[in-house]
Parts: C-alpha cells; sequence; structure tokens
C-alpha cells in the first residue's frame, strides 16, 4: 500500500510517496541535486556522497538538521528539506575535492567539481603523487548493476582507496556475458569497451557478436543472447535479425498478405 | 494520374505543434491502413519533429516502406501484449503504460544493453547513437503527431 504524504522542500510543500527515494523527489521537482552513483534500475547506494541535504524530522526541535545523501533518504511524513544550504556547499565541496584528487583526469569530475568552486589546480596544491592515469570513482555502480543483470560477473575488491572492481584476482571473469552494462552506467566511463576484428572485448576478455543474418550489424554477443534468451523463455532466433532488417522485411510479408 | 496531395514540411509541422494544444492522454489504438499510404513519409517527418530536438528522421519511429506504385507499408510498434522487448529488458525498463495502452521505455532506468533492439521480431525498436537512448514508439503520450499529419488516412488514431 502506498500512501501519500506532504513534505516540505526549500519552504514549498511536495506531495510525494512514502518511503520513496528523497533524491528522485527532489528531481522531479527540477532541483539540481548532484548524484553519481544512483541509477533508476537500482536500489539507493549512497556511495558518491554528493546528493547530500539536510533534513529535519517530524518531532524534532525545529532548528535541529541533520546532513544527509538523499539518495538512501526515504520520504517520510513531517519532513522538511533544505537544499543547497552553505553546509551542504561545505560538504559537497570537500567530497568533491577528494574525489578529484581520486580520479584527476575525469573530464565529468572536473566540469562537476568546478560547477562548485573545485579547480584541478586547488587539488595538485593539496595532494601530492596524484594518480593521472586513473578515472574510477570507487562508487561499486558497475558491480550493483551487474548483479541486477543477473550475472555476478565482477565485484569491487578491496577497500577505501584500493576498492577496485573487477574479477577475483584480476583474471577475465568467467560470469561475463560481455553485456557492457557496467560501461554504460559508469558515470566516468572508466570501463573501456573496445571492439577489435568485430570482437567486444571487455574486462579483458573477448565475445563473438550476434550479426544480422540479413546486413550482418552486430548488437549483442552471443553469450548474451544465450543468456537473456534463456531468462527470458525466449527462441535464440529472436535476436537474429537486426531491426532495420526485421522491419523492412514485416513490411514486405505485411505487403503479400494485407494489400 | 492523381494529384499527390501536398505534405507539409519540417517546419509546418514543428508551427503547428506550437500553436495547437495537446489532446489530453489516453488510451487509444493507432489504426494503419498500409492501401491508403503513399509513402510520403511525412509520418516519418512528423516523429523526427515531435520528438526531442534533434528532428532526425532517419531516427523516426515509424517508416514508411515503399514497394513499387501502390505499394507502400508504414511499419511502427504493435504494443504487443507479450511483448519481446520488455520480455528481454533484464531491468524492467520496457513497461505497457495502461493509461495510454504504450510500451514505453524508461529511459532512466535502461542500461544499453542493446538486447531489446534485435529482440523485437517487428523491428520497432532501435538504438539512437546520438541520444545513446533506446527509441520505440510511444503513441506520443495518447496522441500520434504522425496520424495528425497522415494526408491520406493511412494513419488513424481512434481514441477508446
Amino acid at each position: 500500500m502506498t500512501r501519500q504524504v506532504t513534505i516540505i522542500v526549500d519552504g514549498r510543500p511536495v506531495v510525494a510517496v512514502e518511503g520513496e527515494s528523497l533524491l528522485e523527489v527532489l528531481l522531479a521537482q527540477g532541483i539540481d541535486i548532484p548524484h553519481l552513483c544512483h541509477h533508476r534500475a537500482l536500489e539507493p547506494y549512497g556511495a558518491c556522497r554528493l546528493c547530500l541535504v539536510e533534513v529535519n524530522r517530524k518531532g524534532w526541535k525545529p532548528q535541529w538538521r541533520k546532513i544527509t545523501t538523499s539518495c538512501n533518504f526515504p520520504v517520510m511524513s513531517g519532513l522538511t528539506v533544505y537544499t543547497g544550504t552553505e553546509r551542504v556547499k561545505k560538504h559537497l565541496k570537500t567530497t568533491l575535492t577528494l574525489m578529484l584528487a581520486e580520479a584527476p583526469m575525469s573530464s565529468r569530475i572536473r566540469e562537476l567539481a568546478g560547477r562548485h568552486g573545485v579547480t584541478i589546480e586547488d587539488v595538485e596544491a593539496r595532494f601530492e603523487d596524484l594518480d593521472r592515469e586513473n578515472l574510477c570513482i570507487r562508487c561499486g555502480l558497475c558491480a550493483r548493476i551487474c548483479e541486477r543483470m543477473g550475472h555476478y560477473a565482477i565485484a569491487t575488491m578491496g577497500r577505501g582507496g584500493r576498492r577496485n572492481p573487477g574479477a577475483p584476482l584480476d583474471q577475465p571473469p568467467p560470469d561475463c556475458v560481455g553485456c557492457a552494462a557496467c560501461a554504460n552506467v559508469c558515470p566516468t566511463r572508466c570501463i573501456p569497451v573496445t571492439m577489435v576484428d568485430g570482437k567486444r572485448v571487455i574486462w579483458k576478455r573477448e565475445f563473438a557478436m550476434v550479426q544480422c543474418s540479413v546486413c550482418h550489424k552486430a548488437y549483442i554477443t552471443e553469450e548474451q543472447a544465450m543468456f537473456e534468451a534463456r531468462r527470458a523463455g525466449l527462441d535464440e532466433s529472436y535476436f537474429e535479425t537486426c531491426d532495420e532488417c526485421s522491419r523492412r522485411e514485416i513490411a514486405r510479408r505485411f505487403l503479400e498478405h494485407v494489400i | 494520374m492523381s494529384a499527390t496531395p501536398k505534405t507539409p514540411d519540417a517546419a509546418a509541422i514543428a508551427r503547428t505543434l506550437s500553436t495547437t494544444s495537446a489532446r489530453p492522454p489516453g488510451r487509444g489504438v493507432l489504426v494503419v491502413t498500409p492501401s491508403r499510404c503513399t509513402a510520403c513519409r511525412t509520418c516519418e517527418l512528423a516523429c523526427a519533429v515531435a520528438h526531442g530536438e534533434h528532428m532526425r528522421p532517419a531516427r523516426s519511429r515509424i517508416r514508411a516502406y515503399s514497394f513499387g506504385e501502390n505499394k507502400n507499408v508504414p511499419v511502427l510498434c504493435l504494443q504487443c501484449e507479450d511483448a519481446a522487448c520488455a520480455r528481454v529488458c533484464p531491468v524492467e525498463a520496457i513497461t505497457f503504460d495502461e493509461r495510454i495502452a504504450a510500451l514505453r521505455v524508461d529511459t532512466t532506468v535502461c542500461v544499453m544493453c542493446m538486447v531489446c533492439v534485435p529482440a523485437c521480431p517487428f523491428g520497432n525498436i532501435a538504438e539512437d547513437p546520438t541520444t545513446s537512448t533506446i527509441v520505440k514508439c510511444d503513441l506520443c503520450g495518447g496522441n500520434p503527431i504522425c496520424a495528425q499529419f497522415c494526408p491520406t488516412g493511412a494513419l488513424v488514431f481512434e481514441p477508446a
């Protein structure tokens, strides 16, 4: 049973569903809240620590404020939310400074940090030995999406600054089907996917592609087709023709039978 | 020889769309009559104008094919009851919107794994590489623009 409640966002009443992610509600209101590790296909996680807001709950003294990540904070009745406050800005700046030090070459982090007053020069002045190769912000979104897709091929290993995504012992993951969902959702695009000789290369593995039987255009890998066909209970022949060729074929068959 | 019906250009479609207020969304069926189609491809243009700022008919959700004189077929999503695209989607981003009786892709849930694109037996779900999204006919939220601009009545939207 979903229950609608009214919360106060920056002094304005907003109707939302109880238990829903607060970040979703704020974004739907058009409020610009930075976020990197949130994905609507997954449960909230709170890894990137960027979607900060201040809240006051029912029963609290009016002057009490708690700073929290909004993605994994559920909407509840009597909630008052303050976005973009001085305290939020201060904490956001700290987080972005650390994040930029972690991944100084990521254009997305640079742009996001720049918008909140953190430049690469500030980070260079404060930290020595920046890893100029690294793009990963260790948010773990890739491993979470892999789990959601049903593959469990990659996970994060290690802790803190060494929390790297990948398969055990840095070997090619045997359960990977090469769907590249991890690379597609990665906020800093740090998982390389390349096409070599018509094969998709990801996580040090090569995947043969399912080519359209007519035009040879390829969208998915053979292992992906096998996995998804079994999961959805469809025949693998469903994946044999690309959209363009299927559409033309169906138009031709329509002509034969209808006109 | 019958005169070719006058077809509007992209600017005219955009102008009309900006001046007319949208019909409130509702359930309905988009009736396709291939024998009336002249493959003028106004529907492709209207679709491109209605969906997003890029206005590229190459990524239109409807396609009119011509196999010779009076052999024209407009093809668009059939909004299947047990749709292959929705069945194969690993993250359930493709759902049936009861409000408008159409299958819709929630692009914020989609992870671009591309399984739905070859899975559709009718080829009516495609990738838009420019915006990196999956595109399919969503009946324009219950008021299909292609039907509004079809000059021959090959596409008619009948509200339920």
